[in-house]
């Protein structure tokens, strides 16, 4: 017997010991709502948070026609919704990578978000149609920098693939703590 | 009767089931274009009306779920659909099928998670080494799965495309992990470092393995947390290296593929791989404490 069947065998009777041990399957219903993005859960909230937001539009315009850094892109309005309260803000994307059906995006509050947030729920709003788009969670990384790294839908995919940190982004966030 | 498009299929609703699909013919067949995708038969007055349905000349409700995406082929026949009861015996494509249109049939969720829940939960449970977690990954892994439900192909391999979302769920929240600074430090185990008693090969695995049928449960338990802990000293690259070339089968070039490196490099991820999963292994046999953090 060499180390390689060896592994695998005992690998495999793990395995099989593992399935014998699994819990319960959940039950579809459960799976369904578990699935369920939070704004068709909630759909009242997500209205009333996406008209908040479209307001941050003036502040958009004030934003812009301050001097930038040069490192960074426009400012893309957000809003963070805690439990308690609800803060409008901007963030800056630093860095925006749109490749085999992945997102990977970096940002950065442009006013601190005063208690440290270790991870995000991230929802991209379409600028032009306020709707959902996507979703996903940022962590917190270095210079309270987040990032997150998603499988987006192939249409995003394509949508987005042309754009850089640059451009004006065509989303807003809502950043919602855990 | 007819009721309006809904997302990409079409819902028919009308009595005496399969006249007005099957070509106003009783014989069940294979639909033309737009295929039939699924379909909610429900008797309604079974023994009475006029030969009204394929089921013995009941009257039936039926709604039919059109597909009108021809790129993925004929999905099911009338005779397929006309046994709802049976879902067990349908194939994945079918499954898949029911649960691609809106509302998704629950029925055959049930069926498709109740089918792979333990492999699932089995691969989940060897990369996170945690009972609950590896619960947790799977229900997740589910979650993906349904969220991007109406672009899933009926036609392809759905465990092996479980077993991947699992996979990368898991190999992004190592990436969270790393990212989250020293409380994930343990996760951060170079490729390149060496263990006690790596390179002495002292005891042969052979006799270090027991024969798995003939071991009493004490011994079985022993085992599942000597492997377990011998999987947790792999760094997170080799314990998914190994799991997906001894339990997903697939191929170093493949493997190669999905980290994006050459086919020599994952022949040497594996390599290593087995390598410390047998010194660990060892260790474990001749009693020599293991340590789990990273040196």
């Amino acid at each position: 017997m060499n180390t390689e069947t060896s592994i695998e065998q005992l690998l495999r009777w793990r395995l099989a010991q593992a399935e014998a041990d699994a819990p319960p399957a959940p039950r579809a219903a459960r799976l369904l709502a578990l699935s369920r993005p939070w704004w068709e859960s909630w759909p009242e909230q997500f209205q009333s948070l996406v008209e908040r937001l479209g307001k941050i539009q003036i502040a958009f315009g004030h934003a812009m026609a301050e001097p930038q850094p040069a490192r960074v892109g426009h400012p893309v309005p957000a809003l963070l919704v805690r439990p308690v309260e609800t803060v409008e803000t901007s963030v800056r994307v630093l860095y925006l990578d749109v490749r085999d059906g992945r997102l990977r995006f970096r940002f950065q509050s442009e006013k601190p978000f005063g208690s440290e947030q270790k991870s995000l729920d991230v929802t991209f709003v379409c600028e032009k149609s306020q709707s959902p788009i996507a979703t996903a969670q940022a962590s917190l990384s270095v210079d309270n920098e987040y990032r997150l790294d998603a499988v987006i839908s192939e249409q995003l995919s394509r949508a987005w693939e042309q754009l850089r940190v640059t451009d004006r982004m065509p989303f807003r966030l809502i950043l919602r703590t855990e | 009767m007819r009721d309006a498009p809904r997302a990409k299929g079409l819902l028919i609703s009308h009595d005496t089931a399969g006249m007005a699909l099957a070509g106003r013919s009783r014989t069940p067949g294979v639909l033309p274009a737009p295929h039939l995708a699924a379909c909610h038969l429900r008797e309604t007055r079974p023994t009475e009306g006029k030969g009204g349905g394929w089921r013995g000349g009941g009257r039936f409700r039926a709604t039919w779920r059109l597909g009108v995406d021809a790129a993925n082929g004929v999905l099911a026949s009338v005779e397929e659909f006309a046994q709802p009861g049976d879902m067990d015996s349908w194939s994945d494509a079918r499954l898949i099928s029911a649960i691609r249109w809106d509302p998704p049939d629950e029925r055959a969720l049930d069926t498709l998670v109740a089918r792979y829940w333990n492999s699932l939960f089995a691969r989940c449970q060897l990369l996170v080494l945690d009972h609950q977690k590896a619960s947790d990954l799977a229900q997740e892994t589910w979650c993906r799965v349904l969220r991007a439900r109406h672009g899933l192909k009926p036609e392809g391999n759905f465990p092996a495309y479980l077993m991947t979302i699992a996979t990368n769920l898991w190999r992004d929240s190592n990436r969270s992990a790393r990212r989250a600074g020293p409380m994930a430090e343990q996760w951060l185990m170079s490729l390149d470092a060496t263990r006690p008693g790596e390179d002495g090969e002292t005891l042969a695995l052979v006799d270090v393995l027991p024969d798995f049928n003939s071991i009493q449960k004490e011994e079985q338990s022993r085992l599942k947390l000597d492997i377990d802990a011998a999987l947790e000293r792999l760094s997170p690259l080799l314990r998914d290296v190994l799991v997906a070339r001894y339990l997903g089968g697939e191929s170093a070039a493949e493997i190669a593929r999905r980290y994006g490196r050459t086919e020599q490099t994952a022949s040497g991820w594996v390599r290593r791989a087995l390598r410390q999963m047998k010194a660990h292994i060892q260790d474990s046999a001749a009693g020599i404490p293991t340590n789990t953090a990273a040196p």
